[in-house]
């Protein structure tokens, strides 16, 4: 394996709460804690979770979009948290985001010609002439016809927005695209072709994807590399095969379970099996030991007492006192 | 139009439902039938847009109007006709014999009253018991759909829930009134997998235990695989295919059931070592806008195996003459699946 | 067959708007009349050039009973035709003056507090209840017994005690807009405070803005009024306030000459308020539909 082209260690994000009473200290939501991952050149990583896992939080805080409070990142050998504002601002032309929403992500008062110059702009690449003439190259890049190019965002449908987001990720040739859930908010049929769209692009340019997403089948069709989390942590990190047929986490292996799948008939009598009850704890008043203890077919005394850490197992990470 | 003897419980026959917008007045629905039959799940399936959620709104009687009109058809509810019945009428049927659960349950429910208030207000509304008699009958209900300590829960107010226990919340106060059909709108879209699951497994619970018949709405193929008997795809304002869910899903017969299903990134166990897997099935193009419909088959712009008649002459829903059987399919080219098949 | 390869024309959000509010009859009958209004108070001496301080004939001379004086005279024997005309210049001068005054402060402090947030936001939000809580009128006559009584001392009285609400509703838009994904996209793609607040929150804050400044200059007119009637307006300077706080004494004797300034200050500000309601219909994307 080559070496990482984004490396994060201990990276933890709290956030401020309010106080829960007039004379109470004010209250700290520790979002991300701890987590470790390495993203290798040309591969995509996965973080998969449900609401409230940390995922988009913490690849957010590895791009210093969101403030971290702790943890080390490393994009390309530099130092990301060590870089002041401005040198930040100017190194974000290695890094870029495709968002979620592709309703929200785009400047409503912009014409989308507009908005994927924008980069270019901010970045000082080219003239305005080689400008204009990137921008149409994008355009044609991501499917759209550059004669689209005068017309505002609210005028495209929600795949072709997140095309146009796409494109604005693409042109200042970063190597990393952080994609936070890009395709959750579409449509099943539009969502296969920005998926195969994304994929393309990968090949054609080299790009190394931090992909977030709650949908695992979306996660086994783009992803290398696999990070589920939990509460903020890291519970199983393993490349995509093993994790697909191996899942060594009991959360892992409930997600799997819980996910829709055409395989599972009513008609053939089709009854879920290990299904997990109740809601994850507060990330307020966490257990002292495992934090899906209180919600794990396997649990045992040890695991709410004693918090598993993430551990080597051969075929990928784990942080479970009893791997299946 | 006389309505011939069924077995249904709802039958939809030829609905039509019009909007007025900023382009004229737009066909959202043009001309639907259906059959909901006593205790079975029926899934109606499609992209955005396409009709599906006015179809479920329709069936409440709850088509917002204005800018909504039901300009044509009939909705026959054990026998009687819902288009014409009076709003007094409607209220009794709603939420007494069909109730509904939506989306998002945060919105459906009224921040400012308690959860229990809320079930309780519901069965007063429909049934002839006494304040004490029907509170007994929320914690009953709210245990009935897996909320731990149910009388404690009760007296929780809506933003102290989590998604999951609101949409239980919900589903308790749908079936308080023991209805013989319940509309599911997207009721898991909001929700994680996990709970997506719980929720699932109780509405299956909750239908063998009272014999409601389900109406789910989703875009989602695996819902519809684990959930419904039957299903009718929708394609801008019509169905486009129907049939028993195995029938739709093993052997689709419309070009854009096919693309539906080819299309959804399926999770399988893989062998280690896997290579990547291959791209998925596109359905190039987007769903053309409703007011936009021209004479031909609305899907012809996005499908391979289009050709002029396609474009000039709509087809009708129908059983095609195949070997192996059917199902009601409006194709012009039904059960083929390459260009190559094509007669020439 | 469906026609979707035709690129449709380019249509901005605020052209939207526009279009739209074109179609609301209250709105467009307001700017029909307020245009009447500017129009002869801009270049209503083509019709009628004259001193509106001179006296022309008998005082308190009803309406109608001389010729060529058609809206009577005033307790000074002043032609209010002419006081109409030329006073409704200052006084729309106000009123927009202060209108300004409102919403340049109030923006800048609401963007900096609803951006920023933290002690920016705490310290701007103090100093802006400070300012709310002043009792607005009584403040302004301080303001304007302390300094000379003329016309920027009133728009700027007027101003000062206006603005916090402008402030607060910029500093909930930029509050609600900077949670935004194209806010943070905007920050990916390395843009700094300066642009996101000038270039990406702002023109998507303005539409509410647009509307309360509108609203701003009614009210600034009925404040200048008011502060004219209580005898704290410019003396050197005819306005409609002023021509309604000089006459208050005769009101029982003859109606015209403080109902008709009355009137003229009733219709501008009526006009204002529909056009305000209009825009925000227009803007309003919940309404857009119907």
């Amino acid at each position: 394996m080559s070496d990482p082209l984004l490396s994060v260690r201990g990276l933890t994000v709290d956030f401020q709460m309010g106080r829960g009473g007039l004379f109470s200290p004010p209250q700290v939501l520790r979002a991300v804690r701890g987590v470790d991952f390495d993203l290798t050149p040309g591969r995509t990583l996965g973080l998969v979770g449900e609401s409230g896992s940390g995922k988009t939080t913490t690849a957010m805080a590895a791009i210093r979009l969101t403030e971290s409070s702790g943890g080390q990142v490393h994009f390309d050998g530099t130092d990301l948290m060590t870089l002041s504002q401005t040198q930040m601002r100017r190194y974000r032309k290695h890094l870029q985001v495709i968002f979620q929403d592709p309703y929200s992500s785009l400047n409503p008062r912009e014409r989308v010609g507009a908005i994927v110059r924008e980069p270019l702009d901010l970045m000082d690449v080219g003239d305005p002439a080689a400008r204009a003439d990137r921008v149409r190259d994008l355009f044609a890049l991501v499917g759209l016809r550059p004669d689209q190019m005068a017309l505002f965002p609210h005028q495209f449908s929600g795949g072709q927005r997140q095309r146009i987001s796409i494109a604005r990720a693409l042109a200042t040739n970063p190597q990393l695209i952080v994609c936070d859930e890009p395709v959750s908010a579409l449509d099943v049929a539009i969502q296969a072709q920005i998926l195969n769209l994304l994929r393309r692009l990968q090949g054609e340019f080299g790009l190394s994807y931090l992909f977030i997403s709650h949908d695992l089948g979306v996660v086994q069709f783009i992803c290398d590399d696999i990070a589920v989390m939990y509460l903020g942590e890291i519970v199983e990190y393993t490349d995509r095969p093993t994790l697909f047929s191996k899942p060594r986490h009991p959360y892992t292996a409930v997600l799997l379970e819980a996910a829709p799948s055409l395989a599972r008939r009513k008609s053939r009598g089709y009854k879920r099996q290990g299904i997990v009850t109740g809601d994850p704890p507060s990330p307020l008043n966490l257990p002292p030991g495992c934090a899906f203890a209180s919600r794990c077919p396997q649990a045992q005394e040890r695991c709410r007492a004693e918090k598993p850490l993430l551990q080597d197992t051969g075929a990928g990470k784990v942080a479970c006192h009893f791997p299946l | 139009m006389p309505l011939e003897k069924t077995d249904a419980l709802m039958s939809l026959r030829d609905l039509k439902v019009e909007f007025d917008t900023r382009h004229g007045r737009v066909t959202a629905l043009s001309g639907i039938s259906l059959d909901v039959k006593p205790g079975e799940t029926l899934g109606i399936v499609g992209e955005s847009g396409c009709g599906k959620s006015i179809t479920a709104l329709a069936m409440m009687g709850l088509v917002p109007n204005p800018p909504g009109h039901v300009t044509g058809g009939s909705i026959h509810f054990q026998g009687e006709d819902i288009t014409r019945a009076r709003a007094r009428r409607m209220r009794k049927l709603r939420g007494g014999e069909i109730a509904m659960i939506f989306q998002e349950p945060m919105t459906s429910l009224n921040p400012v009253f308690t959860v229990g208030d809320q079930i309780t207000e519901a069965i007063l509304l429909h049934q002839d018991v006494s304040r004490t008699q029907a509170e007994k009958q929320v914690v009953e209900l709210l245990a009935t759909v897996g909320i731990p300590e149910p009388a404690k829960r009760a007296q929780s107010y809506p933003h102290q829930l989590s998604g999951g226990m609101r949409q239980r919340v919900m589903i308790a106060m749908a079936i308080s009134c023991r209805p013989k059909l319940l509309i599911a709108d997207e009721p898991t879209t909001a929700l994680d997998v996990t709970v997506q699951a719980q929720i699932f497994d109780l509405m299956r619970d909750i239908q063998r235990e009272f014999g409601v018949a389900i109406v789910l709405i989703t875009h989602d193929m695996g819902a519809i695989a684990e959930m419904t008997d039957r299903v009718a795809v929708m394609y801008a304002g019509r169905i486009i295919e129907q049939g028993t869910s195995d029938q739709i899903l093993d052997n689709p017969l419309h070009p854009y059931t096919r693309g539906l299903i080819g299309c959804i990134p399926v999770l399988g166990r893989e062998a280690a070592g896997a290579e990547a897997l291959p791209p998925l099935a596109e359905i190039p193009g987007i769903v053309p806008p409703l007011h936009l419909l021209g004479e031909g088959c609305a899907f012809a712009e996005r499908c391979q195996l289009a050709d002029d008649h396609c474009r000039a002459q709509r087809p009708a829903l129908e059983i095609p003459a195949l070997q192996n059987g059917g199902h009601p399919v409006a194709c012009h080219h039904a059960g083929i699946t390459t260009r190559a098949e094509l007669p020439a | 067959m469906a026609k979707t390869d035709t690129i449709p024309e380019a249509v901005s959000p605020l052209r939207e708007a526009w279009g739209q509010f074109l179609k609301n009859r209250p709105a467009v009958f307001g700017l029909a009349l307020l245009s009447v209004i500017v129009g002869l108070v801009l270049y209503g001496h083509f019709l009628h050039d004259a001193d509106p301080y001179d006296i022309v004939w008998m005082p308190l001379t009803p309406p109608g009973d001389e010729a060529g004086i058609w809206f009577g005279t005033d307790f000074l024997g002043r032609d209010m035709m002419t006081g109409l005309l030329k006073g409704g210049g200052p006084t729309l001068l106000v009123g927009l003056s202060a209108a300004l005054i409102t919403v340049v402060i109030g923006i800048l402090m609401g963007a900096l507090a609803g951006y920023f947030g933290g002690w920016v936001d705490d310290l701007l939000m103090r100093l802006t209840e400070f300012f709310q809580v002043l009792p607005a009128l009584l403040f302004a006559m301080v303001l304007v017994t302390l300094f000379s009584p003329s016309l920027w001392t009133v728009a700027f009285a007027i101003g000062i005690v206006s603005w916090p609400q402008t402030a607060r509703l910029t500093r909930a838009e930029f509050l609600r807009i900077r949670e935004l994904e194209y806010v943070t996209a905007a920050r990916s793609i390395g843009a700094g405070n300066g642009r996101i607040i000038a270039r990406v929150i702002l023109p998507n804050a303005l539409p509410p803005l647009i509307v309360s400044a509108t609203l701003t200059i009614g009210v600034a007119i009925l404040f200048e009024a008011g502060l004219s009637f209580l005898g704290l307006g410019d003396p050197n300077t005819m306005s409609w306030g002023l021509m309604i706080g000089q006459n208050r004494n005769y009101i029982l004797d003859a109606w015209w000459p403080v109902t008709l300034p009355g009137l003229a200050i009733f219709l501008t500000v009526f006009a204002v308020s529909l056009v305000g309601d209009g825009l925000n219909d227009a803007f309003n994307p919940k309404l857009r539909s119907r």
